[in-house]
């Protein structure tokens, strides 16, 4: 059995520079490469995280402030599976459209030799890495501002959403229809296409999350095979957390809402998956915050009724079965814990370590908190949690609006341990990106 | 605009001189509304009152400036003009004194980054207001302008007061819906123009 960590030193690494001066929202550290991107007024500055100096910057795409942005995967480092050789983020702004972007280093090889090592020195390109992201197509569609982005694993899928209260699914045709995985088919055409607009939230829609389909827990049982692999989650201003899957029985695109999860008193700000393997094999578990100043885990109840779900499963295959009949369609999800409360106001963020499942969250109060899961806890459908660590005024007297738990990849660490070790990163209404040493004891 | 579409086409107002102040009964301190909000930018120099008047001039000591209170707080939101009527907040009762609340009081905080809760609960001038969400969009954002980082806004409909409260109060009190609603060239415009009186 696990030990389980009782405490956390949390303390301040440099922070990245420059400062960015104004309000940044969320800083998305790449999952392969030592890079993070960083949201803030109309633009995106990506930051080395082997020097903790800006790397480029993504500027002129959107007439409005950059909410959030998301990494394109495949990340695969390995070339001919395409990973390597491309760098892709897609943004979302207030503008009310999504952009996608691509780096173009200069000669082949140089993407990656920049990124490894840094550019830290300033020395070759100062002058023109303003334009090295490419902005290659803008996604429109949503009425008012875009909110939340995510990626399914294979980035296939993108999904986006908005205070129009909608969420959008979007296909890369491009990654679809090409003969090997991970590489666009033809000559680097973007080709984008709407495969859904999910409208049941009442209000905002302010994050959005696709399931960890990429673990093997997280793959459709028997039960559930008239789904397609994906799951989504939707975190809304309506105080509610919507699941959706594609109902692979009425065909491609028939997405449906499966489960509502209810319970937090305030707007649901964000959500996270587990995306730690588990050794149970139960299906992911997922983590919100709320503006009601607490974290919640939910689990889904699939386990026990399995049998009786096959033969609704081959019912609903025929179509014949209208909606509400077919009880397969449904998910039962409860709240199996709140977390041990340390904010006074709303949390924005929270990240769930897919490599320790340490959780992060922080907020208006400007708290950092790091909790830990009890690996003994025996009680079924309960999990129990500790705070094991916070640091109060993380950015001063100012809001943090986003936390993530982040590979290591500078000189501070030994160079085995580079890409491997966590620590962890916030971004605040100051306008610094701060980078935080963790730990566990 | 006069005549048509007002939600109240006759509403209360008071006169300068009966909206609270400091100095009530001690003569002309004030000198209008723009030097009431340079108070905030300069507050060594513009608060003759106080315990801590002696050192006025000395530059050096400003991190030990007077603590803001509720009075500070009335006098930066009061002068902001109403959308649809010639008259300050202040003057409709919109915004009322003992309808602010700091906690904790800035005075006994026990450091400079420690968090102040401001509170000022509106009451629109009619029950079913239109403008009520511009209007406390607009207290929020000169709040948020003019007051040191470690203070939290927080404004709310008084309660009965509007016939949506919790709807205005929740957008109110979403900072992601404040930002984007001052990126709204519209939206921006108005409380600019409400706020023009208060510079």
């Amino acid at each position: 059995m696990a030990l389980k960590p009782k405490s956390a030193i949390i303390s301040p690494l440099s922070p990245f520079t420059p400062d960015l001066y104004q309000r940044a929202w969320c800083s998305i550290p790449h999952p392969t490469l030592p890079l993070i991107a960083t949201a803030h007024a109309k633009s995106v500055t990506v930051f080395s995280l082997s020097t903790f100096t800006k790397h480029s910057s993504l500027t002129g795409g959107h007439s409005r402030s950059v909410r959030t942005v998301a990494w394109q995967p495949p990340f695969d480092n390995d070339s001919n599976k395409g990973g390597g050789k491309r760098l892709r983020l897609v943004t979302g702004s207030f503008d009310a459209t999504a952009g996608l972007w691509s780096y173009k280093p200069k000669a082949e090889d140089e993407l990656e030799q920049e990124v490894k090592f840094g550019n830290g020195d300033g020395s070759d390109n100062e002058e023109e890495e303003e334009d090295e992201w490419e902005f290659t197509l803008v996604l429109e569609g949503h009425e008012n501002e875009v909110k939340g982005l995510s990626f399914t694993p294979s980035g296939q899928y993108l999904a986006t959403c908005s205070r129009d209260k909608s969420v959008w699914i979007w296909e890369d045709v491009s990654l679809a229809s090409s003969d090997i995985p991970g590489i666009p088919s033809g000559e680097g055409e973007d080709e984008w296409e709407t495969v859904a607009v999910l409208t049941e939230h009442e209000g905002d829609v302010k994050a959005v999350a696709w399931a960890p389909s990429q673990l093997p827990n997280s793959r459709p049982k028997n039960a559930s095979r008239y789904y397609s692999a994906e799951c989504l989650a939707s975190a809304s201003y309506d105080n509610t957390v919507r699941i959706w899957r594609e109902d692979a029985a009425e065909g491609p695109g028939e997405w449906v809402c499966v489960a509502v999860l209810e319970g937090h008193e305030g707007t649901v700000w964000s959500l996270q998956w587990e995306s730690k393997e588990r050794e149970d094999g139960r299906f992911p578990r997922l983590m919100t915050c709320s503006a009601d100043g607490t974290v919640r885990v939910w689990r889904v109840k699939h386990d026990e009724d399995e049998d009786q779900d096959e033969g609704q499963g081959l019912m609903g295959r025929f179509g014949a079965i209208p909606n509400t009949m077919r009880r397969s369609l449904k998910e039962e999800w409860e709240c199996e814990a709140v977390l041990p409360r340390v904010h006074s106001r709303d949390v924005y963020s929270i990240s769930w370590s897919a490599k320790t499942g340490l959780v992060a969250s922080t907020g208006s109060d400007g708290v950092v908190a790091i909790y830990a899961e009890d690996p003994d806890a025996q009680e079924e459908g309960v999990s129990r949690w500790s705070v094991i660590g916070t640091v109060k005024n993380a950015h001063g007297p100012y809001e943090v609006n986003h936390v993530t738990w982040c590979k290591r990849w500078d000189a501070g660490i030994e160079a085995e341990r580079r890409g491997k070790e966590e620590m962890l990163v916030t971004t605040g209404d100051d306008g610094v990106v701060k980078a935080w040493e963790v730990r566990v004891e | 605009m006069e005549g048509r579409g007002l939600d109240n086409a006759n509403p209360t107002i008071l006169s300068v001189s009966q909206l609270p102040s400091r100095r009530r009964k001690g003569g002309a301190v004030r000198r209008g509304p723009d030097s009431k909000c340079d108070s905030i930018v300069y507050p060594r120099q513009h608060w003759p009152y106080g315990s801590g008047v002696s050192s006025g001039e000395d530059d050096e000591e400003e991190d030990e400036e007077e603590p803001i209170d509720e009075q500070d707080i009335f006098d930066l939101i009061s002068t902001i003009s109403d959308p649809e009527h010639p008259h300050t907040l202040g003057q409709l009762s919109v915004v009322r004194l003992p309808d602010i609340h700091l906690s904790p009081s800035p005075a006994k905080l026990p450091s400079p980054d420690a968090l102040v809760t401001v509170r000022v609960d509106l009451t629109p001038t009619i029950n079913h207001c239109s403008l009520a969400t511009v209007i406390g969009l607009a207290v929020r954002c000169r709040l948020e302008q003019t007051l040191p980082p470690n203070y939290r806004v927080e404004v709310k409909m008084k309660e009965g007061s509007h016939a949506q409260d919790d709807q205005v109060n929740k957008q109110l009190g979403d900072k992601e819906r404040v930002a984007a609603a001052l990126e709204n060239d519209t939206l921006q415009r108005m409380v600019d123009k409400m706020l023009s009186t208060c510079v």
